[in-house]
């Protein structure tokens, strides 16, 4: 690698919101040629640095310059003109457009004012080749897996032709075949001189791909460096700013021989025929990969969606939930994936999500003890520790914090059956250690915690079994013995199903 | 903003919260106005207005509610109409109050806004769509039920609620100061009230946290449709008759109510506390304007900038959608 | 699909998104075309050249205001000012065309006005924030009390030739239809048209990837108000004269038509096609009872069941499979 000088850089930056300070002095600078990494746990800074680099929001102190030049003001379209080109985890796309249309948005070819979508075709076309996409160009985007259009999106970001492509977090929701497929296109533009800036949890990958690491911590670059010599635990330790300890809590296995749940038979949505018996005291994982009908499987047993049963037991009773009320009364909560659409009413305070399902279950018309809901919201809040004013707004809390707010609020109906959906997706290393560390404690107070996760790693510590689901079917069932990760993603991949299930 | 979690407002809050500032608006065009012209601050012209904001008041209670909720009913100047059109058929001897009549009349309200909950919780028809049809179909009824001709009612308790005047308050003002009441009883000291916003912010989220949101939108609707009866009870008393059409005028200016009064018309978010003032504020304004003598169509226009300029001035919507 | 088969259809890939689009409406097409024939069955007079006038000249209208509100729904917006846009569009007609302006002037006149209110609505909701379903309420009392000021009463005039011309039995007002349509089709294959549906559906991802936002949408706003208020001047040739409140039914219609057509509304979803099936659906389901000798307090009834039915029957569908 020369030492090229930098397409992009940040110098000194600094940005606050309503008084607190974000990012304090921060220098990252995105060299042609160079996978840069940017680590920080949530809240870090990451999101406003990317805001800043892509012109989305302007530093109170410091400067962004593009070739070496100082921009006055840098906004989107600046941005744009400069060669950047940013990937963001909310997706930019428009679900009842097609796949070239969405790629074009923007930046439409014209011929006389119109868009020309022969142009359009061929541009486009070449930027799905780029990201391994065979898809017909007329398709709605609404059609597509979460993860191929997270590729649709990555194409997109391509057919601006950047000289600065910023990834964040590109893999969340994508299938290891597809997060391969990026591992060799970041490889191949780097070579061809782009430069990548690069944002994701997976350590592995950003080990695997990138060169070069910066690292924030409470808004202050704690680490710039090339990533040679650099471990995982390294990482972490950067990350964190103290040593990781082990990211899982001790393993040993409560799980009881009365059955907390049993289901023969069972569909729901897009998952088939499942058969199982879920004890108390285990933890009880779901694997494979992003959006196989591992979700309709939870929404189904909670009596969210409708589902068919030959035979089910929920503690004593010999049938489903036939709704979420029903559901609850049994026992039974459930914690979403998506905290913000799905967990949380981000609008209103912390404590009011917090006592939801009591609000939910108490006679409709009885006067609030508005004291003891402070107790009980107080008391939560400690044992939870979610820090702060419980009258602020859910959306004020980090990830992390909300998470624990979701799970939180079940807890005052001491509930003896978990449903917990990818409840460490987006969270930072310190609340998964708590949250890891909570699933133990749950099963060893003989609660039976489903967890269906994204990250296989994440299943072998914690899970006590793992069910494998691979097209709305049960693909394997593997016992504590054979847990590793090659074992849940080979049975996810369907590759030799019967060595995985003997 | 009221929001259910934020139980005890303290006192600089309260001076900045909406409800609070709408009734300064109030108050400040009651004094300007009265200095100008002195019949509207005489007394008996207070109190008529208050008494005409008391008959808004009691339709956008439920309009609000329908809100906060996420929804929004079109149906309001229909059930008005429903009411004050079918309480006089609904007298049946042996009933010297006339309190059976009220009764039953605002049963069968209630019950129509049931069937408009059911229809948007079940069938999962848009509530602008569900309730605009519901009044279409109430039209079509109320024309083959009344015809063109006005009705009159010989209801002792009509009247009484819509002339009285015990203790020098007129009886609507007071039926108003229950109503209202009670709906901001509900609203924020009920776990009721609590799912009511919780469906409007994020019914998704509400139904996974155990809300049972189905009953809670049939619910709401049905209180709708009962505070609507019982303004067409009010119209009626004091009108002496029904007709078709008599509840035309509440349907905007319900809406327009509640929004003036703070309440987000997106849902989850505001409070009958805002609607009061609002209601007070909107009487007030059409008031003001037929004071200034001008045509209707200037009335009109009048009318409509207030509000505009009274909506930009209260505050905005924000990017949220 | 292979390789060289997808190169293949890379080419035609305007008519392949065209092609998707018509069949997400199939359903809706068959339901029209079924009506259509059972209608031709019933009334023979249809397929003659005067007969297909007439009933184009019926649907016209009401296919403008619903283009005019799928238009807004498909932005994240909605009007409730549709129907005092399409008085004013009337009002204005009939006081220009037999005057100074004449028929050209006059036609200006009437486009410009709608231009101009939707310019400026579109500036109050996307500039400023507000909540449309407010604003255009609001806006409904002025545009409406507009309407009111130029024509107090109904009256003025339209010149015959040019009634004639619209609404006699030349099938012209079909022929206006089909050119709105192909400068629709235009408009939605410039940049700033396609990005009216990503305005709607994803507005922070539009914004990020460099779509002018918010002049999509002011621009909806403008075009929209054009169509009323061409609407507007037709209804004028119809009658052959303004009358100030003439558009008030069209509120309600085109929010129904559009709703009928699949348009939805949190904005990007559903297609213009569906938006003029639907007016179309809506339109023939009229005219039918009309012929049947239903009466308009039936019609009513009916009409109310039949949104309600048809909004809610895909969602039952939806939940039995």
């Amino acid at each position: 690698m020369t030492a090229a000088a930098p397409i992009l850089a940040a110098r000194g930056v600094s940005k606050s919101f309503f008084g607190n300070e974000v990012l304090r002095d921060v220098t990252i600078e995105l060299l042609p040629g160079r996978v840069h990494a940017l680590l920080g746990e949530n809240g870090a800074g990451k999101s406003t640095l990317i805001n800043l680099l892509s012109g989305a929001l302007r530093p109170d102190g410091g400067r962004i310059e593009v070739d070496g030049r100082p921009v006055a003001s840098f906004n989107p379209a600046g941005a744009r003109a400069a060669g950047v080109a940013v990937v963001q985890q909310e997706l930019s796309l428009t679900g009842s457009l097609s796949i070239a249309e969405n790629i074009g948005i923007g930046d439409f070819p014209r011929r006389r004012g119109l868009i020309d979508y022969r142009a359009l075709a061929r541009s486009t076309r070449a930027a799905l080749d780029l990201v391994g996409l065979d898809e017909p160009l007329d398709r709605p985007v609404a059609e597509l897996s979460l993860g191929r259009r997270q590729m649709v999106e990555i194409a997109k970001a391509l057919h601006r032709r950047p000289r600065v492509l910023i990834l964040d977090e590109p893999t969340s929701s994508l299938s290891s075949t597809e997060a391969g497929t990026l591992a060799a296109l970041v490889a191949r533009l780097s070579s061809e001189g782009l430069a990548i800036l690069y944002i994701s949890h997976r350590l592995n990958e950003v080990l695997a791909i990138c060169d070069y690491v910066t690292v924030l911590k409470d808004g202050v670059r704690t680490a710039d460096q090339p990533m040679q010599g650099v471990s995982g635990p390294g990482l972490v330790r950067l990350m964190v700013g103290r040593d990781p300890g082990d990211l899982f809590p001790s393993w040993t296995s409560d799980r009881e021989h009365r059955p907390a749940l049993s289901v023969e038979g069972f569909s729901a949505g897009a998952m088939r025929d499942v058969s199982v018996e879920i004890r108390r005291g285990e933890v009880f994982g779901i694997g494979g990969l992003v959006g196989q009908g591992q979700e309709d499987l939870l929404l189904g047993l909670y009596g969210a969606i409708p589902a068919k049963v030959r035979r089910a037991v929920v503690g004593d009773r010999p049938a489903l939930p036939r709704s979420v009320p029903e559901a609850n009364r049994l026992g039974m909560a459930y914690v979403p994936a998506d905290r913000k659409r799905e967990g949380l009413h981000l609008l209103h305070s912390i404590a009011t999500n917090l006592m939801l399902p009591a609000f939910a279950r108490w006679p409709a018309l009885r006067l609030r003890d508005r004291a003891g809901e402070r107790r009980t919201t107080r008391d939560l809040a400690a044992h939870f520790s979610i820090r702060g004013d419980l009258s602020r707004a859910a959306q004020a809390l980090s990830g992390g914090n909300q998470q624990k707010v979701a799970l939180a609020k079940w807890m005052p109906h001491d509930p003896s059956i978990l449903l917990l959906n990818d409840p460490t997706r987006g969270v930072d290393v310190d609340t998964k250690r708590e949250i890891y560390g909570m699933l133990r404690g749950f099963a060893s107070e003989g609660k039976a915690v489903v967890l269906l996760s994204s990250d296989a790693q994440e299943l072998v510590h914690v899970a006590d079994r793992v069910l494998v689901v691979r097209e709305g079917r049960v693909a394997a069932l593997i016992d504590r013995e054979d847990l590793r990760e090659e074992t849940i993603v080979a049975a996810a991949m369907g590759a030799e199903r019967e060595r995985v299930a003997t | 903003m009221t929001s259910p979690a934020s139980p005890r407002l303290a006192l600089p809050a309260a001076l900045k919260s909406r409800p609070f500032l709408t009734f300064l608006v109030v108050a400040l065009v009651w004094i300007v106005a009265s200095s100008f012209s002195r019949g509207f601050g005489a007394y008996g012209h207070l109190r008529y207005l208050v008494e005409l904001a008391a008959v808004l008041g009691l339709v956008a209670a439920g309009q609000t509610v329908v809100v906060i909720a996420g929804g929004i009913d079109l149906s309001v100047a229909a059930l008005v109409t429903v009411s004050a059109v079918g309480l006089p058929l609904l007298s049946p001897a042996g009933d010297p109050t006339g309190a059976v009549a009220v009764l039953a009349i605002v049963a069968v309200t209630s019950a129509i806004g049931s069937v408009t909950g059911l229809g948007v919780a079940y069938l999962r028809v848009h509530p602008m769509i569900m309730t605009l049809a519901m009044a279409t179909f109430l039209q079509g009824v109320l024309i083959i039920i009344a015809g063109g001709s006005a009705i009159s009612a010989q209801n002792p308790l009509v009247h009484w609620l819509g002339n009285a005047r015990p203790f020098g308050i007129p009886a609507a003002v007071l039926l108003w100061l229950f109503v209202a009441t009670a709906t901001l009883l509900i609203l924020h000291m009920t776990p009721f009230g609590a799912r009511v916003f919780a469906v409007g912010a994020n019914p998704l989220a509400a139904s996974l946290s155990g809300v049972p949101t189905a009953a809670t939108t049939v619910a709401v609707y049905a209180f709708s449709g009962l505070t609507a009866g019982l303004t067409g009870v009010v119209v009626l008393g004091m009108n002496g008759q029904g007709y078709v059409g008599i509840g035309d005028p509440y349907l905007l200016a319900s809406i327009a109510a509640v929004v003036l009064g703070g309440t987000s018309i997106l849902g989850g978010r505001g409070t009958y506390a805002g609607t009061v003032p609002g209601a007070l504020l909107l009487v007030t304004i059409t008031a003001l304007i037929t004071v200034v003598n001008a045509s209707p169509g200037w009335r009109n226009i009048l009318f409509g900038t207030l509000i505009l300029a009274l909506l930009l001035l209260s505050g905005r919507e924000g990017a949220r959608r | 699909m292979t390789r060289a088969a997808l190169a293949k259809s890379d080419g035609s890939l305007y008519w392949r998104i065209q092609a998707r689009r018509m069949l997400g409406v199939r359903g809706l097409l068959l339901l029209v075309v079924g009506f259509i024939l059972a209608y031709a069955a019933l009334f023979p007079g249809l397929l003659t050249p005067s007969g297909f006038s007439k009933f184009t000249q019926s649907w016209f209208p009401l296919a403008l205001v619903a283009m005019a509100q799928a238009l807004l729904m498909l932005t994240g917006g909605i009007s409730l000012a549709i129907g005092a846009i399409v008085s004013l569009g009337a009002v204005i007609a009939a006081t220009t065309m037999s005057g100074a302006l004449g028929v050209a002037g006059g036609t200006l006149a009437v486009l410009l006005a709608g231009l101009g209110v939707g310019v400026v609505t579109g500036l109050i909701v996307v500039k400023l924030r507000l909540p449309a379903i407010v604003v255009t309420l609001a806006g409904s009392f002025i545009i409406g009390g507009a309407a009111l000021v130029i024509l107090p009463r109904p009256g003025g005039s339209v010149p015959i030739w040019f009634s004639d011309l619209l609404a006699g039995d030349l099938p012209t007002a079909f022929a206006v239809l089909v050119a709105i349509v192909l400068l629709w089709k235009a408009y939605l294959a410039t940049p700033l048209g396609l990005s009216l549906y990503a305005a709607g559906e994803n507005p922070v991802g539009a914004y990020r990837s460099g779509v002018a936002v918010d002049t999509a949408q002011i621009a909806a706003y403008a075009l929209s108000g054009m169509l009323c208020a061409g609407a507007g001047l037709f209804v004028a040739a119809q009658t052959g004269s303004g009358d100030p409140v003439i558009g008030a039914s069209f509120t309600l219609n085109s929010i129904a038509a559009a709703v009928l057509g699949g348009v939805g509304f949190l904005g990007g979803r559903g297609t213009m096609r569906g938006a003029l099936l639907g007016s179309l659906l809506l339109s023939l389901m009229i005219s039918v009872m009309f012929f049947l000798g239903f009466t308009p307090v039936a019609q009513y009834v009916a009409q109310g069941l039949i949104i309600i039915g048809a909004v809610a029957i895909p969602e039952i569908r939806k939940v039995q499979r």
